[in-house]
């Protein structure tokens, strides 16, 4: 019984590094054939199209709504103080450092990500990938890579949109709505939201967050048993996953840029 | 054979710890159609993937024009794939791009051609399959006749030397059989090709194919030109080529005695 159990964790735990090592080896692939991007920049500019830019009807409407719950919620709580001119700091350091770039990257995992691993999947169980690897096309770079730079590149993007809405719709509630001080929202906000400290930092994390969501998206994918189970359980595995990353990733970063 | 394209000495495979080739030997000429036959799951597609350079041998060697594929780099490799051609048994067609654009895909992807070439050139290879007249079609308006055609067009667009088919007869209806048998002998003929058919449609590969190989358990079972397998005397092979259900390779797969079974009530 013991020895089962023990068995069993031992065989999982092989199984983790080896996905760790084949992700490894998949992502240096991955890296060491980005060069052909150069020569054939309307792939990315697909993809972008594809991945970032169809993308951009849930994140407006998800960054509408959340602004205006943070607005009410915050206003709620401030106006007991007598702080409510504290609004627009408290909604825009929420989304700038924390809200902004993790549920954006988790709109993106289920909106974009999901959708990159069940097409690789469906190339592969068709045997699109095989064919084009006979036809002398890697593709790692034909397919794989613009995909993986396309999510890179428009992750960050959709973060400033999805914070940038999340703002004014917060002003919107809390000023023309609840009466704040339209003055004193814009201007705290001004002398208390860092360039450095916290846009940046808010960039980085969204980027990390591109990097993760889409390589997981395109690994799964790649890796996908080639039957219908098979791309199905990939798309599951990919959603999952990526939560997972991003709120991992989020609190160890949080910890280094806001926590210490 | 002195004028053999592609030489197979000892292949060993094993996939999913089954082996899968237990020293297989073969050579296949150069300029002539090669069937490669055998029941289902004797790994007829693997060879041909092995011979792609899609798989890697535990053991033996590949070597097709002199370039040993499984030590081959990723590099030569792919250099050396723009010199083969390979017919899928689905088609494999992109899903995204039309008729055209599929086939002028590996042309685009290789070479700078200007587009009147490209265009002249994949016109040439439609008209060739008879489908110059749906070059605008997306691969989900095509029959699977179809596109194999399509898939074939796109497969010898670049002229290759060997061109390898998976299956090519499976699932189509009488006429589109007949198109497709007729296609890889002129192929072959016109284009002086070296062509390698996966089949185990007796008939139809028997009527076109130079020589032909058949694998069973792991090694060639029997070789020979078409007549001199329907005259071979093994029981194996008659049984293979006239489709009988029960003979050396038998019909049930291996279980206790029948009426025992019943009587044990056990399955």
């Amino acid at each position: 019984m013991i020895l089962d159990w023990l068995q069993n964790m031992g065989k999982s735990s092989l199984n983790f590094f080896r996905k760790i090592g084949q992700f490894s080896l998949f992502l240096f692939h991955l890296l060491s054939g980005l060069n052909y991007l150069f020569f054939r920049p309307r792939l990315l500019i697909k993809e972008i199209y594809s991945v970032g830019v169809l993308s951009l009807l849930i994140i407006i409407f998800s960054g509408l709504f959340v602004g205006m719950v943070l607005s009410l919620l915050g206003y709620v709580t401030l106006v007991d103080f007598g702080a409510e001119g504290s609004l627009g700091v408290l909604v825009s350091l929420s989304l700038v450092r924390e809200l902004g770039p993790v549920l954006t990257a988790l709109l993106f995992s289920g909106r974009a990500g999901s959708a990159l691993t069940a097409e690789i999947g469906l190339m592969k169980a068709t045997e699109q990938l095989a064919s084009m690897e006979m036809m002398a096309v890697d593709p790692m770079k034909r397919i794989i890579a613009p995909r993986f730079i396309a999510g890179i590149f428009s992750l960050p993007i959709l973060t400033a949109i999805f914070i940038l809405v999340g703002i004014y719709s917060s002003f919107l509630v809390g000023s023309l709505w609840l009466g704040v001080d339209e003055g004193s929202f814009w201007s705290q906000m001004q002398s208390k939201v860092e360039f450095q400290h916290d846009l940046v930092n808010g960039f980085i994390k969204s980027f990390v967050f591109g990097i993760v969501v889409t390589g997981i998206a395109v690994f799964q994918g790649y890796t996908a048993t080639p039957t219908s189970a098979g791309v199905s359980e990939a798309t599951t595995r990919s959603v999952v996953h990526s939560a997972l990353a991003i709120l991992g990733l989020d609190f160890i970063l949080t910890s280094i840029m806001f926590g210490l | 054979m002195p004028n053999a394209l592609i030489h197979i000495t000892d292949l060993y495979f094993s996939r999913a710890n089954r082996e899968i080739f237990s020293g297989i030997n073969l050579e296949i000429p150069k300029g002539k159609i090669t069937a490669i036959m055998g029941p289902s799951g004797t790994g007829k597609t693997t060879l041909l993937r092995l011979m792609g350079g899609q798989l890697i041998p535990d053991r033996g060697d590949i070597i097709i024009e002199e370039h040993s594929i499984p030590s081959l780099n990723n590099k030569a490799l792919y250099k050396i794939r723009q010199r083969m051609g390979m017919l899928f048994q689905s088609g494999a067609l992109l899903t995204d791009l039309n008729v055209f654009e599929n086939i002028a895909f590996p042309i685009r992807e290789h070479y700078d051609f200007p587009e009147t070439m490209i265009r002249d050139l994949v016109l040439m290879k439609l008209e060739i399959v008879g489908l110059r007249g749906a070059y605008r079609l997306m691969p989900s308006e095509l029959s699977g006749g179809m596109a194999r055609r399509v898939a074939l067009a796109r497969a010898i667009v670049l002229d290759p030397v060997l061109m390898m088919y998976d299956e090519p007869f499976t699932g189509l209806d009488p006429i589109t059989l007949g198109t497709i048998v007729t296609l890889i002998k002129d192929l072959n003929q016109a284009l002086g090709m070296t062509s390698v058919v996966v089949s185990h449609d007796v008939k139809e590969i028997l009527s076109i194919a130079d020589h032909v190989f058949i694998l069973a358990e792991g090694v060639v079972a029997a070789s020979g030109s078409p007549d001199e397998l329907k005259a071979s005397d093994s029981e194996w092979v008659q049984q293979f080529l006239h489709g009988l259900p029960d003979g050396p390779v038998p019909f049930h797969y291996p279980a206790p005695d029948y009426l025992q079974s019943l009587r044990d009530m056990t399955p």
